[in-house]
């Protein structure tokens, strides 16, 4: 309505403390994009295998729905029994087992996956060296380079050592890593003879009536690539949520006591101006406003200077450590926004009852 | 009703009770017609402030009416009274009291945002109003970048701008050399003269009485006769003629508003008699 904007006035007028106070909630906003980027980036590379498979279908032992901390076990007869499906082209069995790749100078976690050389499941493509033989293994580049290893050096995991024959990309994450081995060497150190964790299955129709036909016809649970990955994500971010929950709740905290105090030292520092303006008829709705105001600036700047940071800070890790991957989207920085936007009206309650309490009658008061 | 901007009658002010209670205003009755100055004097503690307060609708009266512009303004809600400040009044504080991070336009407009002028018109009015004061090239500066005569003059161009009745200054003088202080006392003459607003000031400055239709002395909670006051050879501060300081010298009389002024005097009659004014030029209401 082309009003004197005093609220925006009086925040910059300071510019050192709107700096900092904008700084402070900046930095308490970076923090919860930070933190749900990195899970969020965390749980994009976990489903990586999942999401670069060429299956169609994943299917697992009855009630099972992932991968991460389950345990599947099929019968290799299942494969024949799935192939034998309409609709059905292909049906390639893999192994599966988290440990550790482990070196005289340190570990990782891994998925380690054992698929049949010629069938699908192993890596998608190689950055060096070439798909593993008996007794080899195929570990991710930056795996590698963590456990300082390269194509021909050697790793323990599954209980004995391997020869590594080549590297992928893309599979390593701040959490694990994937490395790939023969079917027959998976089942040979684990002893585990005629069985498979997961089929992998392509076929001529869509997923979803893939996987419907296919429990349909077995005693097995059956889900389109995208639903396994779904659920894959979900689980780590579920176990990631309460920790997630509390560092976000504990940083809007931090920012909502940096806004509660930049505006009340800012409303304490103009009390007498404050009683000019009730002096001069202002009411207290429109006094309100100006405190609001400036809450919602410093709310505003904060979330534009965090998203800078954020994005600064995702590509610096993008190129300085390549196992931390942060993702950002709308589906962060909307919950991020409303939450500061709600961080701001609270920091302004204290300010707009001192301010309601100010006596016009102090203008005169010498 | 009669065609007062002002009019108050039986006004009372009492803080605190018991022991404690002050009555700052005793039944306090004035009138003030459009386009009249009324200077208020009176030593510190005398109610000056608190009446102007009252006057202002910033303080209610513990009994009496005030009538400004034909409104009751003690039978006003609470909530109705700025909406009256911001329409009816224009207000003019020592110290300027000018927001220090606004324009000295957006000061104005501000003002006139309140009384419920937005946008374009309210800032056009602003602007014209500044430079009516010789402010044109000042619209963008900040109360800092202004000297103390320009901010008294945004500080009333800021009091004309919602068209008040009622002008209510509060030592518009102080702090300000004379030339300055001279220019000041013209504008809210001017005002008064001119667009026939009633203009009340209450001050020390006896400087201020050359500008004022009439001038009363209030002591106590009460207007007094200005007959009975004399002026200070020394400080120029209005004082009682039965006061305790004085001092005989060639034959009359001199008062005194302090022992110190006394003795000042005393050293050096003759530096001070020549400037010495018998107050009692104003009328009581």
């Amino acid at each position: 309505m082309g009003r004197v904007p005093v609220g925006r006035r009086n925040l910059f007028a300071e510019r050192r403390r709107a700096a900092l106070g904008i700084a402070g909630v900046a930095a308490s906003f970076l923090m919860v994009l930070a933190l749900d980027g990195i899970v969020n980036g965390a749980t994009r590379e976990l489903t990586r295998y999942i999401d670069t498979s060429p299956a169609d279908v994943f299917v697992a032992q009855r009630g099972v729905t992932n991968m991460h901390m389950a345990s599947s076990w099929l019968p290799l007869a299942n494969v024949k029994e799935i192939r034998a499906l309409p609709s059905v082209s292909w049906a390639d069995p893999i192994l599966y087992a988290p440990d550790a790749l482990t070196t005289p100078t340190g570990q990782q976690l891994t998925y380690v996956i054992g698929y049949q050389p010629g069938g699908r499941g192993g890596p998608i493509t190689l950055s060096a060296g070439s798909d593993p033989g008996p007794g080899e293994i195929v570990i991710d580049a930056q795996a590698a380079q963590d456990l300082r290893l390269a194509v021909e050096g050697s790793v323990s995991v599954l209980g004995r050592t391997w020869r590594i024959s080549g590297l992928t990309s893309g599979l390593t994450n701040i959490a694990n890593t994937v490395a790939f081995v023969r079917f027959e060497d998976f089942a040979g150190s684990r002893r585990v003879p005629d069985i498979a964790s997961y089929i992998l299955v392509g076929g001529s129709v869509s997923p979803d009536s893939l996987a419907r036909r296919i429990e349909a016809n077995t005693e097995l649970t059956a889900l389109p690539r995208a639903g396994f990955s779904e659920q894959e994500g979900a689980l780590a971010r579920d176990m990631s949520a309460q920790v997630l929950q509390i560092m976000t709740l504990a940083a809007f905290l931090i920012g909502l006591a940096i806004i509660g105090l930049v505006l009340y030292t800012a409303t304490l520092s103009r009390l007498q101006e404050i009683g000019v303006m009730k002096a001069l008829g202002a009411m207290p709705r429109r006094l309100a406003v100006v405190v609001l105001s400036q809450a919602l600036w410093t709310v505003g700047m904060a979330l534009a200077l965090a998203l800078v940071l954020a994005f600064s800070l995702s590509w610096v890790l993008a190129r300085s450590a390549g196992n931390i991957t942060i993702a950002f989207g709308a589906s962060a920085v909307v919950p991020v926004a409303l939450g500061g936007v709600v961080v701001g009206v609270l920091g302004a309650v204290a300010p707009v009852i001192r301010v309601r309490r100010v006596d016009p009658v102090s203008v005169f008061r010498r | 009703m009669a065609t007062s901007a002002i009019r108050v009658e039986k006004l009372e002010k009492v803080f605190g009770e018991g022991q404690t209670e002050v009555r700052a205003v005793r039944g306090v009755d004035l009138e003030v017609e459009p386009g009249e100055v009324v200077l208020i004097m009176g030593p510190s503690g005398s109610g000056k402030t608190t009446l102007l307060s009252m006057l202002g609708a910033m303080l209610r009266p513990t009994s009496g009416q005030i009538w400004v512009d034909g409104t009751n303004l003690t039978a006003l809600p609470e909530a109705k009274l700025p909406e009256l400040r911001a329409r009816r009044f224009g207000f003019v504080f020592q110290d300027f009291n000018l927001l220090s991070a606004l324009s000295a336009r957006e000061n104005v407009e501000l003002a006139l945002n309140f009384a419920g002028w937005w946008g374009r018109q309210a800032r056009e009015r602003a602007e014209r109003l500044l430079g009516d004061f010789g402010l044109g090239e000042r619209l963008s500066f900040r109360p800092d970048k202004l000297s103390g005569g320009e901010k008294q003059r945004v500080a009333i161009a800021r009091a004309l701008a919602n068209e008040p009745a009622v002008i209510l200054a509060d030592e518009p003088t102080a702090n300000l050399d004379s030339k300055i202080g001279h220019e000041i006392v013209r504008l809210l003459r001017r005002a008064a003269t001119e667009q026939k607003r009633s203009v009340v000031i209450v001050s020390h400055d006896t400087r201020l009485k050359e500008a004022a239709d009439r001038v009363l002395w209030l002591e106590d909670g009460e207007f007094r006769a200005m007959s009975q006051m004399a002026t200070d050879p020394v400080c120029g501060m209005s004082v009682e003629r039965e006061g305790t300081f004085h001092f005989v010298h060639d034959g009359q009389t001199w008062f005194f508003c302090s022992a110190q002024c006394r003795d000042e005097f005393a050293g050096v009659p003759e530096r001070f008699r020549q400037g010495a004014v018998v107050a009692g030029a104003g009328r009581r209401p």
